[in-house]
């Protein structure tokens, strides 16, 4: 282990210890009960969070929320809660998860299950894509929080400077790039940005080709890479946008933000991002204020009509909680459609209820707001398996040499294929 | 042996055993352990515990995903020591010929040393920045795609490590520049040893032991970095940055293999102490000749 790794389960190990102390303080009978509540804090104008949670305070009475943060980026939250629920840490109460985790810690027993508490219809108000996610083995294990969904920005004035309308298909937003910059003759002006760094980010968008093409990482019985070509056909395209100049070189090193800030400051056609880069280009002081609308991703001229790739948060309670229908309850008031309505106003979350994609009040804060319910509901998520992670981290390399052109995609695919493969016969 | 002597050994031994005991239980307990956690299959999150003997050793031996960060870990740490050490030596000479504003460089040069490895990789990570990065902007329409171009990156790597580090190299150096007697230079000049000669037949010689040390510590913080590639490029492009820490990490953490992931531990721990052995055995050497 090096240094660092040492150092930082050091001080894990330490705030496992103290969240113990923590925790046992409420554990007594007849005393007041605290739960703990872990997130990620929430960018935005207003964190409507701690409002929230003295509202929960306030209903229940003798009820204490102590909301601790997580630590900043996913792989380090995902880490945290590994050691310490694997450490059998009874630290915490309600835990934010990543829709991605869900699986995994569910089938380590780190989850309630909370399919026999939760009313009939309870479920229904929410996206299906999050409701999927939420599930496994048949059974449900946290309540959908925020929600994601991959989108295509595209500058609405280049565009109607051309007279042309979003693109449906990637070939039409090829043709579209070229004749913009064909006009344009701005060598600043990028035509299609998005995420091809080494990291998740890069899988969800190769995910995204995929599902156009007619491929899948994963089938329903567990095969890896159920149509090969298919998916060494969508690797050869993306890697196509790159040499072609319709992508910037740079792509291969790009995550959200960097590609979201190449859009924002006008040096890009079309963009590949979530919903929460609207509202920053519609700040005060955007370069393209007014000029950005969305579409939904395209697919491919002989493939199947784009999907976005879904994402976001999920609350789930810990099997380790000592008052699991108090957390419950807690969960259930912050997935509720005031809390949920509360965050669209004052974070640049979506919600995971449908309903509040019209609500006059989110929609005159965020008027984007109906337009993106109907790609919510086309959205799809990525592999529901506890084993995403695996998945995830064995493909990554992979998908990144096929798209620096270090490995023609064919052999990118077998490869990432044959790893899986051994990986997942020892797991299974 | 007098009954006095076999007591001076008791107390010897009484007064060594709390160390022996404290070193046993935080470095010979865990290392044990993570052995042994190798030569298992063991995913606990998925109630997978066996022995599998040496499965997961003969697994890496042919796991190109290994070899490649078995390569990139070794032409980090060459590429990395070698300019700390040719850099660290020129800055120490530099700021030891320096009249004035010695104490502004040597200053300057702790700020980058003190500063944590993941703010330090934060900073190249603007300055790498591929449209407002300093660097790109500089070079104006002959940008470079630093840290997504696969032969670039791990350069822009190794140029971020020595950033850093180099100034450990260079105030060891400087410290043991002001320890070599003025007499000794002026002998020089009055033999007739231009610059060129009092360099390398005095200077570097003298610098040798400490220059070793520096090159010992430095090579084996190389061997284990983790911070830097992490935060630049996760390992990215085509895996050309993944060293075998960045590696372990995946499989221990990410993955929640520690079987596996401890076999990759085991190779990066045998690494160390092989090159640790190598280098005290050098200085070993060093101290009888001279």
């Amino acid at each position: 282990m090096t240094v660092g790794l040492r150092r930082s389960a050091w001080a894990l190990a330490l705030a496992a210890w103290l969240l113990t102390l923590g925790g046992c303080g409420g554990g007594r009978e007849g005393g007041p009960v605290t739960l703990v509540f872990k997130y990620a804090r929430i960018l935005g104008n207003a964190d409507p969070l701690p409002g929230l949670l003295r509202e929960f305070e306030r209903a229940h009475p003798g009820v204490r929320v102590k909301g601790e943060a997580l630590p900043w980026t996913s792989d380090d939250q995902h880490q945290f809660y590994v050691i310490n629920l694997e450490g059998r840490s009874p630290g915490f109460d309600v835990m934010m998860l990543d829709c991605i985790w869900v699986p995994e810690f569910a089938r380590a027993g780190w989850l309630t299950d909370l399919t026999g508490r939760l009313q009939p219809d309870e479920l229904a108000p929410f996206f299906p894509s999050a409701v999927a996610s939420a599930t496994y083995d048949g059974r449900v294990w946290a309540l959908p929080w925020n929600f994601n969904v991959g989108l295509l920005y595209y500058r609405a004035d280049l565009l109607a400077r051309y007279g042309l309308r979003p693109p449906e298909t990637y070939e039409e937003l090829v043709e579209q790039v070229r004749r913009i910059r064909a006009g344009e003759r701005d060598p600043k002006l990028d035509g299609y940005v998005w995420q091809g760094k080494q990291y998740e980010g890069l899988v969800v968008n190769v995910l995204e080709a995929f599902w156009a093409n007619g491929a899948r990482l994963l089938a329903d019985d567990g095969t890896v890479f159920p149509e090969p070509a298919r998916a060494a056909d969508a690797l050869k395209f993306l890697r196509g946008l790159i040499e072609t100049g319709v992508s910037p070189a740079w792509t291969t090193a790009a995550d959200e933000e960097l590609s979201r800030r190449a859009f924002g400051d006008g040096h890009a056609i079309f963009l590949r991002n979530w919903p929460y880069a609207m509202d920053l280009f519609e700040s005060s002081g955007s370069a393209v204020r007014g000029k950005v609308a969305f579409a939904p991703l395209p697919g491919r001229a002989r493939g199947e009509p784009g999907a976005g790739s879904t994402g976001g948060a999920h609350l789930g309670v810990s099997s380790r909680s000592l008052h699991p229908d108090l957390a419950l309850a807690l969960a259930r008031h912050l997935t509720s459609e005031r809390a949920q309505r509360a965050i669209a106003l004052g974070a640049a979350l979506s919600p995971t209820r449908q309903t509040l994609y019209r609500d006059p009040e989110v929609v005159r804060e965020r008027p984007a707001m109906p337009r993106l319910l109907a790609l919510a509901l086309a959205g799809r998520p990525r592999p529901v398996t506890p084993y995403y992670l695996l998945l995830s981290a064995t493909v990554q390399p992979e998908f990144s040499a096929a798209l620096v052109g270090v490995k023609p995609p064919e052999r990118a695919i077998a490869d990432a294929g044959a790893r899986l493969a051994y990986f997942l016969r020892a797991v299974r | 042996m007098t009954g006095r002597e076999a007591a001076a050994r008791r107390r010897a031994l009484v007064c060594v055993a709390p160390t022996v005991v404290a070193l046993g239980a935080l470095t010979v307990y865990p290392g044990v352990w993570v052995l042994w956690l190798s030569l298992q299959r063991r995913i606990p999150i998925f109630d997978i515990s066996r022995f599998a003997g040496f499965e997961n050793y003969a697994f890496l031996a042919v796991d190109p995903r290994f070899w490649s960060a078995a390569r990139t870990t070794a032409v980090f740490t060459l590429g990395s020591v070698a300019l700390e050490v040719v850099l660290g030596v020129a800055a120490a000479l530099a700021i030891r010929a320096q009249e004035r504003g010695r104490r502004v460089a040597l200053s300057l040069l702790l700020l980058a040393w003190a500063m944590p490895a993941v703010v330090g990789a934060k900073l190249f990570e603007w300055l790498y920045h591929p449209a407002a990065g300093l660097i790109n902007v500089a070079l104006g329409r002959h940008a470079v795609n630093w840290l997504g171009d696969p032969s670039v990156a791990l350069p822009a790597v190794i140029l971020a490590d020595v950033w850093r580090t180099m100034p450990f190299v260079a105030i060891l150096c400087y410290a043991r520049l002001l320890a070599i007697p003025a007499d000794v230079y002026e002998a020089a000049q009055v033999d007739g040893a231009g610059r060129i000669a009092t360099l390398t037949r005095i200077t570097l010689p003298l610098l040798g032991r400490i220059l070793l040390l520096a090159v010992l510590f430095r090579t084996l913080d190389a061997l284990r970095a983790f911070d830097i590639m992490f935060v630049l490029t996760g390992g990215g492009p085509a895996g050309t940055t993944e060293t075998l820490t960045v590696y372990a990490y995946r499989a221990l953490f990410q993955t929640l293999q520690l079987g596996f992931g401890s076999a990759v531990s085991v190779v990066v721990f045998a690494l160390v102490m092989a090159v640790a052995w190598a280098y005290l055995r050098l200085l070993r050497v060093g101290t009888v000749a001279a």
